[in-house]
């Protein structure tokens, strides 16, 4: 296992080169700092702006020149600094907006993964049930369900029982966290929103492949030797069917973690999604490149942790 | 197995309710709470002796501003940084020799009454000033004449040296547009309270300097040290020792949580507010002010609602005022704001050079109908239901006159307009849209910053106008602010505009469209239009218009000068007395509005934006109520 990690590692070189080679040419080539700003302040000294042009080497060619020299420092921890939060350390920033998107991300993927398990094998297990009617229907409006719509009706149930009773269990928006319980206040919200759409999804993957397994032969057989269907479903069942649902987990926590951009917008939640929608908009290139860097380092090491998990739910598969 | 299964979906929910339970509280403890990081106590804090007998009936409570746009640093000139959120948070912390009130008049701020203009018949002009009594910082030192001196001298700081911007790579200049600053030729301080200042020749706009005074007594007495320290320390508004840089306005810095919100606090040593907008004398009565950065505007809106904030200020849009002009709960305060919208045209467009043609624009658009579609249901009569007539005047300025409507443009006129296409030579097409024999289709590409839902509504109406006086409009805007780069004053574009159209390339764009900043001194325009300054990208040429602009300039007596300025519009949204006019198309005036919580605070400031001063200008009259 230790050899294929470190064979998969060595895999994805390329492919982060590949990956920050596309998103570094196409962020550059998506205007420059220095012309938009010139453009706008018709008042400005033009020489000001040499030194942005210094900062990102806007003088010379984008590819290789100014990738390879962005790559550089980026090998050597040096990710650049941020225009747009007065030249601060992107390190710096990834850290502490890593840090917060974090305190939505784990809780919510932990949620997603307990509640596609617990819909997902008891809709299969019920199948044509009512219940199993009432998860799917549920289901089919959150994949449905707009995040951005489903998080502005969050808040607006939130002013509606304040406005209605006078309590507020929740914070509408902003991140509180001098204490737990404003975590929670101010976290719930976010996290919901988070779940909602990844639930609704997993729980369909989970529903199906507990469905295939459940009617295999090995399961039958399990049955027929008369062990209780609690333990031919969780002891026998479960491993298997978890096989199709960890690949999903390894992409939807990878994508948690590197931001989740419209609920981290819409819950005014100063996390890497939101700061990397900020950068955009501000062109600010470093800033940019290091959400982009990190989202491509988490989805290449839960996918790698994918494939090695595959290993333990079924020892059948080998690495080697 | 049935029983378990209910078990773990019965958990997760419990956790849900867990969650919830968690977190309840009553509406009641929000309304004033001290925020994160915050050195603002809460509601039950400490009482103050600040405002006026009888006007802070409540001197607890920190303001909540819920707002999109968070500054990179609080450095108005750096080159990151010259948005209108950092000019707004500085608002509150630091008094200049002149305010603007909500009129759009200067008022004096600093100053104990109005300056002395004298002329010195050598073509010098010298202003004398007087400082109010008695001012200090908010650490308790004197604010002086020598501080208006230190600001000057720190603005002009060159190195030791003698090296400046162009000369020394390392060394930025505090603040980088310095026109009136540049042409003073002496400074003088006659007394702790009095200096004089002396132009080398008259400069209309020297109301508009020392906006803000900089405390000498924290900063080094070398002015290019200072200069260096300042371009450092004004990013995150701390001293070395980190201590906040002393305040002269209401607020004081207090401490920024980048990605979440920047906190001030009360300056219990203001001078005082003399703007004649402004109810209370004396200090604020709130305790502070916390500006959270809430980026979606339906989530600010929520916000409001549900006590989180007390007030935003945003873009108007109709949902903004179907949401909240119609709840007691909220006031929406709007005033007309100093920014309006323009079509700008390119005079070397194979079409639009045809002064007929550009005539033709201007008599099919129908400013009354983008107003009706935009505004007027919103705000009624806070604005001309016939849109903007003026570049340099604004409708709530007394100097305001509607030149464009005067010449009957703008009224939507379709059958005047297709007459000046016929008389142009253009004839009309099976599809409605005019041709010309040599030039072609008359479609003309609109362009702007995309993404602007507003700016893009008003196109696609005035689209549909042009449409029906025979111009095919085509939409043609560009994300964010690369489309200025791309379009209007892109390198091809300027050299175009600068060479008479023999250079560059002319077909870059055709009409632009988007908003400019009007004021109390509206000289600053004249950039745009004359024919040597690079900012023009209009290819609009005229020696009468450079010549009487520079006139306009020198005039010393204020009626004077705001009628040349008046005379200046007329040769650039009217055909003017060359005949070669008529580039620029004002569309609409933009109100400023604001919405705040009358659940939460007892008393409100008044709409202050008439400068795009934002709502801490007036600071000092929120009050919370109970």
């Amino acid at each position: 296992m230790l050899i294929y990690a470190v064979r998969r590692i060595i895999a994805t070189i390329p492919l982060v080169l590949a990956a920050t080679s596309i998103v570094f040419v196409l962020t550059s080539l998506g205007g420059d700092p220095v012309t938009a700003k010139l453009a706008t302040c018709t008042t400005c000294d033009a020489s000001a702006y040499q030194r942005l042009i210094d900062l990102y080497e806007l003088d010379k060619p984008i590819y290789p020149q100014r990738y390879l020299s962005w790559l550089t420092d980026a090998v050597s921890g040096d990710l650049g600094v941020s225009l747009t939060q007065g030249e601060r350390p992107v390190k710096d920033i990834l850290i502490e907006r890593g840090k917060n998107t974090f305190m939505i991300a784990i809780p919510a993927f932990l949620l997603i993964a307990a509640g596609a398990v617990a819909f997902g094998v008891y809709s299969a297990v019920r199948q044509y049930s009512i219940s199993d009617y009432v998860i799917t229907g549920a289901s089919f409006i959150g994949i449905s369900m707009p995040t951005f719509f489903f998080g502005l009706l969050l808040q607006f149930f939130v002013v509606y029982w304040l406005q209605k009773t006078g309590q507020k269990f929740f914070y509408t928006s902003g991140i509180h966290i001098d204490t737990f319980t404003e975590y929670i206040k101010s976290a719930s919200l976010p996290i919901m929103t988070l779940i909602l759409v990844s639930l609704a999804g997993e729980s369909r993957f989970q529903r199906a492949a507990t469905l295939e397994v459940i009617n295999s032969d090995y399961i039958r057989t399990a049955r027929a030797k008369g062990l209780p269907e609690r333990t031919v479903i969780f002891k026998h069942a479960l491993r298997n069917a978890l096989i199709p649902l960890v690949t999903v987990w390894a992409l939807d926590f990878a994508a948690l973690l590197s931001g989740a951009v419209v609920t981290e917008t819409i819950f005014a939640w100063p996390g890497l999604g939101r700061e990397l929608i900020s950068a955009t908009f501000a062109q600010d290139l470093d800033l940019m490149m290091g959400v982009t860097v990190v989202a491509i380092f988490l989805t290449v090491s839960f996918n790698l942790i994918a494939d090695l998990l595959y290993g333990v739910l079924d020892p059948r598969i080998r690495f080697d | 197995m049935k029983r378990n299964n209910w078990r773990l979906i019965a958990m997760l929910a419990a956790l849900f309710t867990v969650l919830a339970a968690c977190g309840g509280t009553t509406e009641e403890t929000d309304a004033p709470a001290t925020t994160a990081g915050s050195t603002a106590t809460t509601a039950a804090g400490t009482a103050t002796t600040a405002g006026p007998e009888g006007y802070c009936t409540n001197s607890t409570g920190t303001l909540v501003w819920a707002h999109e746009q968070e500054p990179p640093d609080m450095h108005l000139d750096d080159p990151n940084n010259n948005l209108t959120t950092t000019a707004w948070a500085r608002q509150a912390l630091w008094d200049g020799l002149h305010g603007i009130s909500s009129a759009t008049v200067y008022f004096p701020e600093l100053l104990a009454e109005d300056a002395v203009v004298t002329e010195n018949g050598d073509g010098t002009v010298t202003a004398s000033f007087k400082l109010r009594d008695g001012l200090v910082w908010s650490d308790g030192d004197d604010l002086t004449a020598d501080d208006v001196k230190f600001t000057f001298d720190v603005i002009m700081a060159t190195t030791a040296d003698g090296d400046d911007e162009d000369t020394d790579p390392d060394f930025v200049y505090l603040i980088g547009d310095r026109t009136g600053y540049d042409t003073i030729t002496d400074f003088s301080v006659t007394s702790p309270t009095e200096f004089s200042i002396t132009w080398s020749e008259f400069f209309a706009g020297w109301k508009a300097t020392f906006a803000e005074i900089f405390p000498s007594h924290v900063f080094s007495a070398d002015a290019a040290t200072a200069a260096a320290e300042m371009n450092d320390q004004l990013r995150e508004f701390k001293l070395p020792n980190g201590d906040p840089i002393p305040s002269s306005g209401p607020m004081v810095f207090s401490s920024w949580e980048r990605g979440i919100q920047m906190n001030l606090v009360r300056n219990d040593n203001y001078n005082g507010n003399v703007s004649p907008d402004a109810q209370n004398r004396g200090v604020a009565c709130v305790e502070g002010v916390t500006i959270r950065y809430v980026t979606d505007t339906d989530a600010q809106i929520n916000a409001l609602k549900a006590n989180e904030a007390q007030i935003i200020m945003t873009q108007p849009q109709l949902a903004f005022g179907d949401e909240l002009a119609t709840d007691p709960n909220f006031t929406v305060a709007a005033s007309a704001g100093p920014v309006f919208e323009h079509w700008g045209l390119n005079v070397f467009n194979v079409h639009l050079s045809d002064p007929l043609v550009r005539e033709a624009v201007a008599l099919a658009m129908d400013k009354a109908q983008v107003m009706e579609s935009l505004y007027t249901p919103l705000f009624g009569d806070l604005l001309p239901g016939e849109g903007l007539g003026n570049t340099y005047w604004l409708s709530n300025q007394p100097q305001y006159e509607n030149h464009s409507g005067d010449a009957g443009y703008g009224l939507g006129d379709a059958a005047a307009a297709s007459a000046k296409l016929e008389e142009a030579g253009y004839t009309k097409n099976a599809d409605g849209i005019y041709e010309h024999p040599d030039k072609g289709v008359l479609s003309l590409r609109v362009g702007t910053t995309g993404g602007n839902a507003l700016r893009e509504l008003q196109q696609q109406i005035i689209q549909a106008q042009m449409k029906a006086a025979g111009i095919d409009i085509v939409i043609d805007n560009v994300p964010g602010g690369a489309y200025f780069g791309e379009r209007p004053f892109s390198e091809a574009a300027l050299e175009c505009a600068g060479s008479g159209g023999t250079a560059g390339d002319c077909t870059v764009w055709d009409i632009t469209q988007f908003a400019w900043v009007g004021g109390p001194w509206p000289g600053g325009q004249s950039a745009s239009y004359r024919s040597s300054s690079g900012n023009n990208p209009y290819g609009f040429a005229s020696e009468a218009f450079d010549a009487r602009a520079t006139e306009c300039d020198a005039t010393i007596d204020d009626a004077e000068r705001d009628a040349c300025y008046n005379e200046l519009d007329t040769y650039v949204t009217t055909l003017g007395p060359d005949g070669n006019g008529l580039v620029m198309l004002p569309l609409t005036q933009k109100p400023s509005f604001f919405g705040y919580s009358n659940a939460s605070l007892a008393k409100g400031a008044v709409a202050p934006d008439a400068n795009s001063a934002g709502p801490l200008v007036n600071v000092v009259d929120y009050m919370f109520s109970g």
